[in-house]
C-alpha cells in the first residue's frame, strides 16, 4: 500500500460504506410490506370466514326457532280442536322443552289473556290464572290479529331471565281461542344452538338494533374487534341482531414477531456493519502508521524470502546504500554483502533456520561501489516463510571506533613512551591510574597499585610519616609549586629518589576529580650533583691522599700549576710556580717524549707522553711515572705527571716470583714422586722379563741340551727388554732434568706424544684407551716443553683418575691439539669421566682444593700459571659426552715473536 | 727337560697380558723342564679352559678386562680346583692377600728370581698332584661301597663303630660264622688289607659313619 490520503479515493470509501446501509434499510422495508400485505391478507380471510360462518349460526338459529313454532303450532291446532288436554299438553310440551335447550316454558294462554296451561308444570313465572303484563299484552293481541306466530319484545323477567316470547294464535274457525307461548332464553340461544367449535371460535353475542348486548356465549377470552360480523335475527324480526367476533388468537404475537425479527435482525446487521467498518477503519490506520514507519525508518527495513532474496525494502535503502527499493525485491541479499562477510553472513542466516533471531554486522554494497558497515538484526516468521531484517548503518560508528582505538593506542603509546612517571589519585587519595613509566619506576604492576590506597606500596617503611604528610598536603591542595623530593621503595626492596609535581584533575565539566602526579627518577641526578659536590673535596682527598706524586705543569713554560700533597711532600711545598725540571727527580729526559711537549696544540690533546719506570738516582728507590698531555680547566695545554714508588711492587712481585717458583719445583718434586712409584712398578715388567730369560738361558746351558739358536733369540729379547728399561730410565730423568723455563719454538705433537707416553702406564693398569688428536701442519709455539709437558700429564693424570669408574668401553681419554686463531695453539684434553659439578668448578683453581683422595690440590694451579706465563688461559669446560675438557692456549712463535720485540 | 717331577699330565697354565713377562717366563719355565701354556688375557683362558685340565696356574693380578682376581672368582664358581700363583706388582699386595684367603696357592711379587717362581710351581704341581690320588681313592671307595649287599653294608658299619664279631652277630641275629663270611667279603670288597685301612677309606668318603 502506498498513500491513501488524497480525497479522489476517500469519496469512493464513503460509498463503499453507505451502500450496505442502504441495502440493509430497503431490504427491511420490503419485508415490512409484504409482511402486512399477507396480514391483510389473512385478515379478510377471517372477517369472511366469521361472516360465513355467523350466517351459519342465523340459519341454525331461524331453523330452530322455525322449529319451535311448528311445535307450538301443532299444540294450537289441536288446542283448537280440543284433541289434546292439560297432561297431554303438559307432556309434549315437557318433551319438547327438553329436547330444545333454548326453550324455557310453553304456556296456553286463554282468549282473555290468562294463563291456563302452563310448561312444564314447576315453573313459577306462569302460573295459570295470571295474567299477561301489558307488553305481553300487546303482543297477544299483535298474535290474536295475526295468523302467523307473533314475536314479543325481549325483556328481563322478575328472576333476571332475559327471555323473548313467541306467540302462536290457537283458532277454531274464526274463533279465536288464545295462544300458545313459547318463552326462550336469549342466554341459552346463544349458548345452545351453536355447537362447540363456533364457541371455540368466536364470541358470539345478540344485541338489540340499539346496540344493547343481550347475551354472549363467553366473556373469558380476549376479543378481536377486527374480525367481526353482524346479521340480523331474522324470524323474531324485531331487531334482534347477532353479532361474532373472532377471538384473539394465540397467533397475536406471531403476527408481530416477523417484523420485530426484521426490524430487529436488521439493526443487528447495521451494529454489526458499523463495528466492522470501526474496525476497519482502525486496521487502515494501523497500515497507514505501519506504513509511515516502514517508509519513514531512517534504518534499512526489508523482508525477505527464505531464498534469501529481498520482497521488500524501504526507502532507506536508497538513502543509505543508494539502491533503489524498488529494483532491489527479487534480488539475493548476499549480492550486497562484502566478499570477505558473505561466510560469517551465511553462518548467522543459517542460525535463522532454528527459528531463533539473530544480530550481527557485515559490510554491504552501496550503489556507488563502496561499502558500509551494517548492523543487521534479523526476526524469521517460520509460519510466512519470510525473514524481517533491520538493518543499522554503523559505518560512522565503526569509523569512530577505529579512530577512538587509534587515538588511545596513540595515547596509550605516548603515556608508555613518556619517562616520566604518571599516577593519578582520586579526592579520597585512592590510585586510580598509573602509567607505564610509573609502574617501571617502583617495581610494582599496575594491577598491584589501582585502586591502592595510603599507604602506597611504593612508601619505604622507614619514611611512612614524611609521604603521609606529603599525601594530606597534597589532598588539601597545598602541595608546593616545587613538588615534593621522596624517596620511593621499588617492589624488590630498592631504594630510589624521586620528585613529584602535582596538578589538580580535571575531567570534562571542570570539576577537580583528584590530584595527577608526574614523578621523575632524580636518584641519578642527585647522585651526580651530589658527586660534583663532593667532586672537587675527593679530588683534593685522594689527589693528597695518594702516595704517588702528582704534578701538572704548563707544557711550554714547564711551571707548575697544581701538585699534591705526596709531591710536595717529595719536592718541597713550594713547588707550585716553579718548574719541573728544577725540583722534581727522577725525570724522563727530552729523548724519551715521542714528541717535544713544548709544541703540542689543543689539537694533538690528550696524548701519552711517557709510561716507564725510572730509579731514582740517590735512594734507589723505584718510580713508576706516567705523563699525559692535556688540556687544563684554563684551556692551556699542560704536562701531567704521576709517579708512583712502586720500590715496594716491585720487591712483593719478585718474591711472589720466586715463591711460585718454588712451589712448582716443590709440586714438581712431588710429581717426580708418584711417578717414581708408577715407574718403579713399569721397570717390572722388563726387569722380570730380562731376568727370566737370563734364568731360562742359564737353565738350559747347565743343562747342556741347549740349541744356540734358541738362546740367541731369548738373550735377544732380553735385551730387547733392557732397552725397554732404559728408555723409561731415560724419560725419567729428562723429566726430573732441573731447567729454567726455557721458552723455544716447539712442536706441540711432540709434547703430546711424550706426555701420553708417560700416562701409558696408568692408563694401561685403569684399561683406559689414550688418543692423540693432531691437527696436521699445526704451528710450533713458543714455549717451554718440558712445562707444557707436565701440564698435559697433569691434566691427562686428573683425566685418568676421573675415569676409574666409569664403563669399560667409555675409557677413553684424548688429547687434541688444532690451531686457535690465527695466532694461537689450543690443546684440550678430553675424558669421559665423572665430571665436576659448577661448585667444583668455580673452586678448582683454588690452592689446596681437590676431588681426589690423595691428591693435594695443588697440580691445577701450578698448571694455571705455567699457562698464564706462557701468555695462554687455561679454562675448563663439561664435555656434552659426558666427563669434562680442559684447554689451553698458547701462542705460536710467530705471534710471541712480536710480543718478544714488543717488550 | 732335566730336574722337572711333573706328572706327564700335568701343564703350568700362564695368563699374562705382557708379552714380554709371559713370554719369558714361558721361556724359563720351559727350560726347566715344564710343559707350558700361555694366555694373554683372562678371556682367552676361560675360552680354553677344560675340566680336565691338571697342573697349576701363574696368573698376573692386574689385566686389562678381566682381571686375575676376577677370573681366580670365576674359577671358582666353576669348581676349578687347580692351585694358583698370584703374580703381583709393586703396591699390589693387599689385593694378592684377599686373593690367598679366597684359596690362592700363593703369591710372588715382581720382580722375581727363577728359583722363587720355579719352587712355587714345583710346590703346586706336587699338592694338585696328591689331591688328585686322594680325590681319585674317594673315588675308588664310594664305588666300591656301591658294590656291598645290604647285610654286608650293616656289618661295615657296625665294624666302624668298633664292634666286635660277637657283638654284631648279637645285634644283627645272626651266628658269628656268618658274621665272619660277610666282614671276610666286605674287605675283599672294599680292597682294604687291613682293619684300619678300611675305616679311614670308609671314614674319608663319610665323615657321619664315624664314632662319636
Amino acid at each position: 500500500m502506498t498513500e491513501t490520503d488524497d480525497p479522489a479515493q476517500s469519496a469512493p470509501n464513503r460509498w463503499y460504506w453507505t451502500a450496505p446501509y442502504v441495502a440493509v434499510v430497503i431490504f427491511a422495508l420490503s419485508m415490512l410490506t409484504l409482511v402486512g400485505l399477507l396480514q391483510t391478507r389473512e385478515l379478510e380471510g377471517q372477517r369472511n370466514a366469521v361472516a360465513r360462518d355467523v350466517q351459519w349460526a342465523e340459519q341454525t338459529m331461524r331453523l330452530h326457532m322455525q322449529g319451535t313454532e311448528e311445535f307450538l303450532g301443532q299444540l294450537a291446532r289441536d288446542l283448537s280442536a280440543e284433541m289434546i288436554d292439560a297432561d297431554g299438553f303438559q307432556l309434549r310440551a315437557n318433551q319438547h322443552i327438553a329436547n330444545n335447550g333454548e326453550l324455557v316454558n310453553v304456556v296456553w294462554v286463554g282468549e282473555d289473556g290468562t294463563v291456563r296451561w302452563s310448561a312444564p308444570f314447576d315453573t313459577t313465572d306462569w302460573l295459570a290464572g295470571d295474567a299477561l303484563s301489558a307488553a305481553q299484552s300487546a303482543v297477544f293481541l299483535d298474535a290474536r290479529e295475526g295468523v302467523r306466530a307473533t314475536y314479543g319484545q325481549v325483556y328481563t323477567t322478575a328472576r333476571g331471565l332475559t327471555v323473548l316470547e313467541v306467540y302462536v294464535p290457537i283458532r277454531h274457525g274464526r274463533d279465536f281461542r288464545g295462544a300458545i307461548v313459547g318463552v326462550y332464553s336469549i342466554d341459552r340461544v346463544v349458548r345452545h344452538l351453536v355447537p362447540g367449535w363456533f364457541a371455540e371460535k368466536y364470541r358470539l353475542a345478540l344485541q338489540t338494533a340499539e346496540g344493547e348486548t343481550l347475551a354472549v356465549n363467553s366473556t373469558l377470552k380476549e376479543l378481536d374487534e377486527s374480525v367481526a360480523f353482524e346479521l340480523p335475527l331474522d324470524p323474531p324480526g324485531n331487531g334482534l341482531i347477532l353479532r361474532a367476533t373472532a377471538f384473539r388468537a394465540g397467533g397475536q404475537l406471531p403476527q408481530a414477531l416477523p417484523i420485530v425479527l426484521i426490524v430487529g435482525l436488521s439493526v443487528l446487521v447495521l451494529w454489526s456493519l458499523w463495528l466492522l467498518r470501526t474496525h476497519v477503519l482502525r486496521r487502515v490506520q494501523v497500515e497507514k502508521e505501519r506504513d509511515r514507519l516502514f517508509n519513514l525508518s531512517l534504518d534499512m527495513l526489508c523482508v525477505v524470502g527464505l531464498d534469501g532474496s529481498f520482497r521488500r525494502c524501504n526507502p532507506a535503502f536508497e538513502r543509505i546504500l543508494g539502491h533503489s527499493p524498488h529494483d532491489l525485491p527479487g534480488k539475493p541479499m548476499l549480492d550486497l554483502v562484502h566478499r570477505d562477510d558473505v561466510a560469517a553472513t551465511l553462518e548467522q542466516l543459517r542460525s535463522l533456520a532454528s527459528g531463533q533471531p539473530v544480530k550481527f554486522e557485515n559490510r554491504c554494497l552501496c550503489a556507488d561501489g563502496s561499502y558500509k558497515w551494517l548492523v543487521w538484526s534479523i526476526n524469521p516468521v517460520r509460519a510466512e516463510k519470510l525473514v524481517y531484517a533491520v538493518a543499522h548503518d554503523i559505518t560512522g560508528r565503526k569509523a569512530a571506533e577505529e579512530a577512538l582505538r587509534a587515538e588511545s593506542a596513540f595515547r596509550k603509546a605516548m603515556e608508555d613512551s613518556v619517562i616520566t612517571g604518571l599516577r593519578a589519585i582520586d579526592l579520597s587519595g585512592r590510585i586510580i591510574y598509573v602509567n607505564s613509566a610509573f609502574c617501571r619506576m617502583v617495581g610494582f604492576d599496575e594491577s598491584e597499585l589501582l585502586g591502592a590506597e595510603a599507604p602506597f606500596p611504593y612508601w619505604p617503611p622507614e619514611d611512612l610519616d614524611v609521604c603521609s604528610r606529603n599525601l594530606e598536603l597534597t589532598l588539601g591542595g597545598r602541595a608546593p609549586a616545587s613538588g615534593f623530593e621522596m624517596r620511593i621503595r621499588r617492589k624488590n626492596g630498592e631504594r630510589l629518589d624521586a620528585r613529584f609535581y602535582l596538578s589538580p584533575l580535571i575531567d570534562l565539566t571542570g570539576r577537580q576529580t583528584g590530584w595527577m602526579a608526574s614523578m621523575t627518577d632524580i636518584t641519578e641526578p642527585k647522585r651526580v650533583r651530589a658527586a660534583l659536590e663532593a667532586a672537587h673535596e675527593r679530588f683534593e682527598a685522594v689527589l693528597d691522599g695518594l702516595d704517588a706524586a702528582v704534578f701538572v705543569s704548563d707544557a711550554g713554560t714547564d711551571e707548575i700549576l697544581f701538585a699534591n700533597r705526596a709531591f710536595k711532600a717529595i719536592h718541597g711545598f713550594d713547588a707550585v710556580g716553579r718548574t719541573v725540571r728544577g725540583v722534581a727527580v727522577p725525570q724522563p729526559e727530552r729523548g724519551d717524549y715521542p714528541v717535544d711537549p713544548r709544541g703540542l696544540t689543543v689539537t694533538d690533546l690528550p696524548r701519552e707522553l711517557f709510561d716507564g719506570e725510572l730509579q731514582h738516582p740517590l735512594s734507589g728507590r723505584w718510580y713508576h711515572v706516567r705523563e699525559h698531555a692535556t688540556r687544563w680547566v684554563d684551556g692551556r695545554v699542560v704536562r701531567m705527571g704521576i709517579a708512583t714508588d712502586i720500590t715496594d711492587r716491585k720487591q712483593t712481585a719478585e718474591i711472589s716470583r720466586q715463591q711460585e717458583e718454588r712451589l712448582e719445583r716443590t709440586s714438581r718434586l712431588i710429581t717426580m714422586g708418584e711417578m717414581a712409584s708408577t715407574l718403579a712398578h713399569e721397570l717390572n715388567q722388563p726387569l722380570s722379563a730380562i731376568a727370566n730369560y737370563c734364568a731360562g738361558c742359564v737353565t738350559r746351558m747347565q743343562s747342556g741340551n741347549s740349541k744356540p739358536e734358541d738362546l740367541l733369540a731369548a738373550m735377544q729379547k732380553a735385551r730387547f727388554q733392557a732397552e725397554r728399561a732404559g728408555k723409561i730410565i731415560r724419560r725419567i730423568r729428562e723429566f726430573v732434568k732441573k731447567s729454567e723455563p726455557r721458552r723455544s719454538a716447539v712442536r706441540i705433537a711432540e709434547v703430546l706424544d711424550d706426555a701420553l707416553g708417560f700416562a701409558e702406564i696408568d692408563a694401561r693398569r685403569l684399561g683406559i684407551r689414550l688418543v692423540a688428536e693432531v691437527a696436521p701442519d699445526l704451528p710450533a709455539v713458543y714455549a717451554d716443553r718440558i712445562m707444557i709437558e707436565q701440564v698435559v700429564l697433569n691434566l691427562v693424570r686428573n683425566g685418568l683418575d676421573a675415569m676409574s669408574n666409569v664403563l669399560p668401553d667409555e675409557r677413553i681419554l684424548i688429547a687434541r691439539a688444532r690451531p686457535f686463531g690465527p695466532h694461537s695453539v689450543e690443546v684440550a684434553v678430553i675424558d669421559r669421566g665423572h665430571g665436576l659439578s659448577d661448585e667444583d668448578r668455580a673452586r678448582l683453581f683454588t690452592p689446596f682444593f681437590t676431588t681426589k683422595a690423595e691428591g693435594m690440590g695443588m697440580g691445577l694451579n701450578i698448571c694455571r700459571s705455567i699457562i698464564e706465563f706462557h701468555d695462554g688461559r687455561l679454562i675448563v669446560d663439561v664435555n656434552p659426552e659426558g666427563g669434562t675438557i680442559f684447554s689451553f692456549t698458547l701462542p705460536t712463535e710467530a705471534a710471541s715473536e712480536r710480543v718478544a720485540r714488543r717488550a | 727337560m732335566s730336574e722337572s717331577r711333573a706328572a706327564p699330565d700335568q701343564q703350568i697354565y700362564i695368563v699374562d697380558d705382557d708379552e714380554a713377562l709371559r713370554d719369558s717366563l714361558v721361556w724359563m719355565l720351559e727350560s726347566s723342564g715344564y710343559t707350558v701354556a700361555a694366555f694373554d688375557s683372562a678371556e682367552a683362558f676361560l675360552a680354553a679352559w677344560r675340566e680336565s685340565m691338571s697342573g697349576c696356574l701363574v696368573l698376573d693380578v692386574r689385566m686389562p678386562g678381566m682381571s686375575g682376581l676376577e677370573l681366580f672368582e670365576e674359577l671358582g664358581r666353576r669348581r676349578f680346583s687347580l692351585p694358583v700363583i698370584f703374580i703381583t706388582g709393586h703396591g699390589d699386595v693387599p689385593m694378592a692377600v684377599s686373593a690367598l684367603k679366597k684359596g690362592a696357592a700363593d703369591f710372588i711379587e715382581k720382580p722375581f728370581g727363577d728359583q722363587e717362581m720355579l719352587r712355587l710351581v714345583e710346590q703346586c704341581l706336587e699338592q694338585e698332584r696328591s689331591s688328585r690320588s686322594k680325590r681319585k681313592l674317594e673315588a675308588d671307595t664310594v664305588r666300591r661301597l656301591d658294590h656291598l649287599t645290604q647285610r654286608e653294608r650293616e656289618v661295615l658299619d657296625l665294624i666302624i663303630l668298633g664292634k666286635l664279631n660277637k657283638q654284631i652277630a648279637d645285634v644283627l641275629g645272626i651266628s658269628i660264622k656268618t658274621v665272619e663270611v660277610h666282614r671276610a667279603r666286605v674287605m675283599e670288597k672294599m680292597g682294604a688289607h687291613s682293619l684300619a685301612e678300611l675305616v679311614q677309606h670308609v671314614v674319608t668318603v663319610e665323615p657321619t659313619a664315624a664314632p662319636r
